[in-house]
């Protein structure tokens, strides 16, 4: 490339990602902001920096309950997709009368986005007595078929061979999914636990319905709950934000590859 | 269709609500469309990520950097995306009125999501910001896809960079950009927890979509049965509307793939 293009594409990339980066900054700054948020006009840059409203919500909510009912609801879903979803697809790669109609209902029922389904949800989980629970929240998330199919993928991609001959050596049908088949997935197992995460982790509507109880709030819904006291009257409000930002911003910094590789993989798969 | 929520025992209603919906209901017809031009946010969003992939498909230094800023927003929680675009629309210090105010564009200040007119604009512009990284990394893989050496055979053909753009990359771009444009539709009708943090359907319904309406209806208003038909009305739509754009583009479509 011609040093001069080279500079117009830098110049285009480094407008975008400014513009990219602007909103971050610009509740980065608020949040820190020791003066007056009303201020008018507002400065660039934050003049005296305090922690002020990150104490303040520390006062104003149970932040570390909101963190916890998150990472419970999460590791569940998580959890329960890893097994479900790699039963289901193991169950897949086998031969079985009507295993052409079972694909094709689930393959049916991937047009059915979840927010379609909210009502009857709603109604089988208040049947079942779980409103208000972690269980409530993790439990229509807990098998996506999308990520089932990730898994189906990479579980054809194993050689017959292996599993005959692990099947020879007398290993369960179960522990060859275990010992053969998952160690053998490893970027499928990734997806599955990156897909369920990020659903789980920022799930909004379906805590918002079957939740009522401040302590059982996970930290989307206490945001937005903050949000509907406060109004935009305080700078407490931006600090709740970026306090339930930076976990999520870490931990895509640290696995990038894996996160847009997953999240990719997820869409093209489905 | 049943007249029921949980507090009321129930009745046959017939075709009752549906009745109601398509002809009496204006709420619901606003929501209709106001669906169809938050939709609109797919295509913007397309357009730019091709160009962004385009750019950082080039061979220059700290492209990676680029990319992670880029798609960075895409996997951040909506609820906490919403509450940062709500303080830069700000109408009396957000940053966004100032810029403007500071750069002479406009005269006065705008209530950007209290204003009738700029509401859906401003919550389409947050829908863009969040997902364009996501249609860009999409698109790249795309690109990665077209073979070099065909772009080398038409450069020694003699045809110009907008030709070889043109006639083999945008071609061989179109699976990538359908995928983008389906996932466009499909969240245009879920996309609940942005336009709910942001206006909450408001001012005046200019941004009630109808997921949005589906949850006020069961919700808010104890309306189950209501929300039902509206629910039907919106997989309805949201399923022809798929159908069509697979037809529109000879059945690319990436699920069928997946079954065998």
């Amino acid at each position: 490339m011609r040093p001069s293009n080279a500079v117009a594409v830098h110049a285009a990339l480094l407008i975008v990602s400014a513009a990219m980066l602007l909103p971050f900054y610009w509740v980065l700054k608020t949040s820190v902001t020791g003066e007056n948020i009303f201020q008018y006009p507002p400065t660039l840059l934050p003049r005296s920096i305090h922690p002020f409203y990150y104490v303040d919500v520390w006062y104003y909510v149970p932040f570390v309950r909101f963190v916890a009912n998150s990472v419970i609801v999460s590791v569940l879903v998580v959890v329960a997709n890893v097994v479900f979803n790699a039963l289901a697809a193991y169950a897949l790669t086998l031969a079985f009368r009507g295993k052409r109609l079972v694909i094709l209902l689930l393959l049916s029922c991937m047009l059915i986005p979840f927010q379609a389904t909210i009502i009857p949800a709603y109604l089988i989980t208040k049947e079942l007595g779980l409103l208000n629970s972690h269980l409530g929240i993790a439990l229509p998330l807990c098998s996506t078929i999308v990520c089932i199919f990730v898994f189906k993928a990479s579980f054809d991609a194993v050689p017959r061979s292996l599993i005959d001959a692990a099947r020879i050596d007398g290993l369960a049908e179960w522990r060859i999914i275990r010992h053969v088949m998952l160690p053998l997935s490893m970027s499928a197992l990734a997806t599955n636990v990156i897909l369920a995460f990020i659903w789980s982790w920022n799930s909004f509507l379906w805590p918002l319905i079957i939740i009522r109880n401040q302590e059982m709030q996970t930290l989307p819904l206490a945001l937005s709950t903050f949000l509907s006291y406060l109004e935009n009257t305080t700078g407490a409000l931006y600090a709740f934000c970026i306090m339930v930002l930076v976990p999520g911003i870490v931990l895509f910094l640290l696995e990038q590859r894996r996160f847009i590789e997953g999240l990719t993989s997820g869409a093209t798969k489905g | 269709m049943q007249t029921w929520s949980p507090f009321r025992p129930s009745r046959f209603a017939g075709v009752a609500h549906y009745e109601e919906l398509f002809f009496h209901d204006e709420v619901f017809w606003q929501s209709f469309w106001n669906t169809l031009s938050f939709m609109a946010s797919a295509p913007i969003a397309i357009a730019l990520a091709l160009v962004l992939a385009l750019l950082v498909n080039a061979h220059i230094r700290g492209r990676g950097v680029y990319r992670t800023i880029i798609f960075l927003s895409y996997p951040l929680m909506p609820v906490a995306v919403g509450i940062i675009w709500r303080w830069l629309y700000d109408e009396k210090v957000g940053l966004l009125n100032y810029l403007l105010l500071s750069l002479g564009l406009v005269e006065q200040r705008i209530a950007f999501l209290d204003s009738y007119q700029w509401a859906m604009p401003s919550v389409i512009v947050a829908a863009v910001w969040q997902i364009v990284g996501f249609f860009m990394v999409i698109l790249l893989a795309g690109l990665q896809n077209v073979p070099p050496s065909l772009l080398e055979a038409a450069a020694i053909d003699g045809a110009s960079a907008w030709q070889r753009f043109r006639r083999i990359t945008l071609p061989l771009l179109r699976p990538a950009m359908f995928l983008c444009l389906m996932l466009g539709i499909i969240n245009s009708f879920t996309s609940f927890d942005l336009i709910y943090v942001m206006t909450g359907g408001g001012p005046n319904h200019a941004t009630e979509v109808l997921i949005t309406y589906i949850y006020r209806s069961a919700f808010v208003l104890s309306k189950f049965d209501y929300a039902a038909a509206l629910t039907v009305v919106l997989f309805v739509f949201l399923l022809s509307l798929t159908w069509a754009a697979n037809r529109a583009t000879g059945g690319e479509a990436g699920a069928v793939d997946a079954a065998e």
